[in-house]
């Protein structure tokens, strides 16, 4: 009791004591106002935390699931393409069969003897040479076809007559200066090849070296064939008139050494032919030429 | 046996490295077996030398027979001279029947008959090469066995090669001789040159490993594949730029090695391109410029660039088109087209 406390007191100080009281009173309230607003924003924090984690613990869900629909999916799909048809499966295994087949066919047609490639600026035509059952070289020819056709690189070497077979054919008939080409390129190969195995086999025979050219289509050289103790020593000169051909068109064989025949020295007759025979082996001599070329034709008698 | 005859063999011997000498004299031929047996090839050269010319002068050996030691030591080590290339022209279609000892009379009459001082000297090899010596005189004075000309020639090709010797002057009638005596009928020289012999064969022959596009696989394609790092931290970067540098250097450069060039020379004659403001030269005249690339194996070198990451893969093609222009000297001029650039002179 603010009546028992009454307590006299002057006019004027009355007065103020009330408006401090008041003034108390305010700011009492206004305490009471601010706790009841923090009490709520608490309250409201509290909350919206609640809610945050909520919606974090439904986000977890919700990838959960997702990642269970895919692999689910995945799982499906893998079935189904497994379970897929087998018509179009064996289309597919077919198709892809036959282009191994076109591309291991291409891959062996270098056998044929010539093939060619398309290339970015034109053709490249591989020529292989053979000879009989053996295969040897391979030579390339890169065709160019615009503005005109024309050779752009090639490893011809450079005594096969390539200008001139390209003059006469490269611009009418690619065809034909592909045949022709090849023509020449197998001849060289074959007498290439003939000439080696002849070194190789023969070595015993030969004496000294085989001499050639680089076209191989001149051979000259010494051989000895024996028959009892006998040697007979001779000189062979084969000419290769064709390029186009393997084999020689003129052959000449001499021998100009003296001869011994049933133990005495024989010596050429001059300008006649001479026949002779000794131990089963029946000779002739020709002497031909202005000078005086000699010949010697041997004959054996196989029935001695 | 005449004393420059002598000096001569002496000084070739001298040339030859000691441990090939005792090879060379049973290549030459001259002297027996029995005779060579004679000569300690352990002492000295000079020493050695001296043998051999003893042993000469006790059969007489000519001037000719002298120089056929020279050619042998030439062919062993041709790589001591710088060789060109000329290339011979025929017009007629006719199959050549190349007559080793027609060929021989022929060209040994054409020197002759313009010049007597000369020394010619003929050897085939087994790879039909015709190697020639020539010893030059003068019409006064005897020929100077120091200073010859080296010429190969393979028959049945257009191609000689010639180590000319310091005198320049006698090379037309070299080369007229052996127009005549081969049956083709011009000669010019080709912009290729060289110390390797046998590089400047495989250019104009051929014999070089070019890249040809084919369908079956060659049998030389296996390369070394370097083998892949065992550590599997080291990870490559630039794993396919890598793999299109080294496809496109293969198909520019082939499998195989190159032949050995030892310089590239490019006369520039173009027109110096620069800022239109800045108008250095008052004329418009070709700013001459000389590029010279030298290297021990420079077509090895070219080879190596874009791998080693020091150009453009692909190289430009003025550097690439060396063995298939079969040149090393190059005079670039102005293009005359729309647009501006420059053109390889024929």
């Amino acid at each position: 009791g603010a009546s028992a406390s009454l307590l006299c007191f002057p006019g004027p100080v009355m007065l103020f004591l009330a408006g401090v009281f008041a003034h108390l009173e305010r700011l009492e309230a206004e305490a009471r106002e601010i706790a009841v607003k923090q009490e709520k924003m608490k309250q409201e924090e509290e909350k919206r935390a609640r809610l945050k984690a909520k919606v974090r613990e439904l986000k977890l869900q919700r990838d959960k699931l997702l990642a269970k629909l895919r692999l689910q999916k995945k799982v499906k799909l893998r079935e189904k393409r497994a379970m897929s048809d087998p018509a179009k499966s064996g289309a597919r295994a077919v198709l892809e069969w036959k282009i191994k087949n076109v591309k291991a066919t291409l891959q062996v047609s270098y056998l044929t003897g010539i093939n060619g490639k398309r290339t970015k600026q034109g053709v490249c035509f591989c020529i292989t040479t053979a000879y009989e059952s053996t295969y040897l070289d391979s030579y390339y020819v890169h065709l160019l076809v615009k503005p005109e056709v024309q050779i752009h690189q090639h490893s011809v070497p450079t005594f096969i007559p390539l200008e001139q077979i390209a003059k006469k054919y490269l611009q009418t008939d690619i065809g034909r200066f592909l045949s022709v080409l090849s023509d020449h390129l197998n001849a060289y190969a074959g007498r290439k090849y003939q000439a080696d195995q002849l070194e190789e086999h023969f070595s015993d025979q030969i004496e000294g070296t085989l001499q050639r050219n680089s076209l191989c289509n001149l051979l000259v050289f010494n051989y000895k064939l024996s028959s009892k103790s006998k040697t007979f020593p001779f000189k062979a000169r084969l000419l290769y008139g064709d390029l186009c051909c393997s084999l020689p068109t003129e052959v000449n064989v001499s021998c100009t050494c003296k001869w011994m025949v049933w133990g005495s020295v024989w010596e050429s007759g001059v300008g006649r032919p001479y026949c002779g025979s000794a131990d089963g082996w029946g000779f002739f001599l020709v002497e031909f030429g202005d000078k005086r070329e000699q010949a010697a034709i041997l004959l054996r008698d196989k029935r001695l | 046996m005449d004393e420059t005859v002598a000096e001569y063999i002496r000084r070739t011997v001298l040339k030859i490295p000691r441990d090939e000498i005792k090879t060379m004299l049973q290549k030459w031929g001259l002297l027996s077996e029995t005779q060579l047996q004679t000569i300690n090839f352990r002492q000295i050269k000079e020493n050695i030398s001296q043998d051999v010319v003893q042993l000469c002068e006790e059969i007489s050996a000519d001037i000719k027979q002298a120089a056929v030691l020279d050619i042998i030591y030439n062919h062993v080590y041709p790589n001591k001279r710088v060789w060109s290339v000329y290339q011979m022209k025929k017009t007629g279609e006719e199959t050549e029947f190349f007559d080793l000892t027609d060929f021989k009379k022929k060209f040994k009459r054409r020197l002759r008959s313009a010049l007597k001082n000369v020394t010619i000297n003929f050897r085939e090899y087994e790879d039909n090469a015709i190697w020639i010596r020539i010893a030059w005189g003068t019409p006064y004075t005897k020929p100077n066995q120091y200073k010859p000309s080296y010429v190969v020639y393979h028959s049945q090709t257009p191609y000689v090669f010639i180590s000319a010797s310091v005198l320049k002057s006698n090379l037309p009638l070299l080369c007229q001789a052996l127009v005549l005596a081969s049956n083709y009928h011009d000669i010019r020289e080709m912009e290729l040159r060289s110390h390797s012999l046998n590089s400047l064969k495989d250019i104009v022959f051929k014999r070089y490993s070019q890249n040809f596009q084919t369908h079956y696989p060659r049998p030389l394609q296996e390369r070394n594949v370097a083998p892949e790092s065992a550590d599997l931290r080291i990870i490559e970067e630039n794993k396919n730029e890598k793999e299109r540098i080294e496809r496109v250097n293969r198909e520019v450069f082939g499998d195989g090695p190159q032949p050995k060039l030892e310089f590239a020379q490019y006369k520039l004659e173009t027109m110096f391109k620069s800022d239109p403001q800045m108008d250095v030269l008052d004329k418009k005249e070709p700013f001459r410029c000389l590029v010279k690339f030298s290297s021990p194996h420079l077509l090895e070198s070219l080879k190596s660039l874009a791998p080693a990451g020091m150009a453009d893969a692909p190289i430009s093609p003025l550097l690439t088109c060396i063995p298939q222009k079969a040149r090393n000297y190059f005079k670039i001029r102005e293009r005359k087209h729309f647009f501006p650039g420059s053109f390889v002179s024929p």
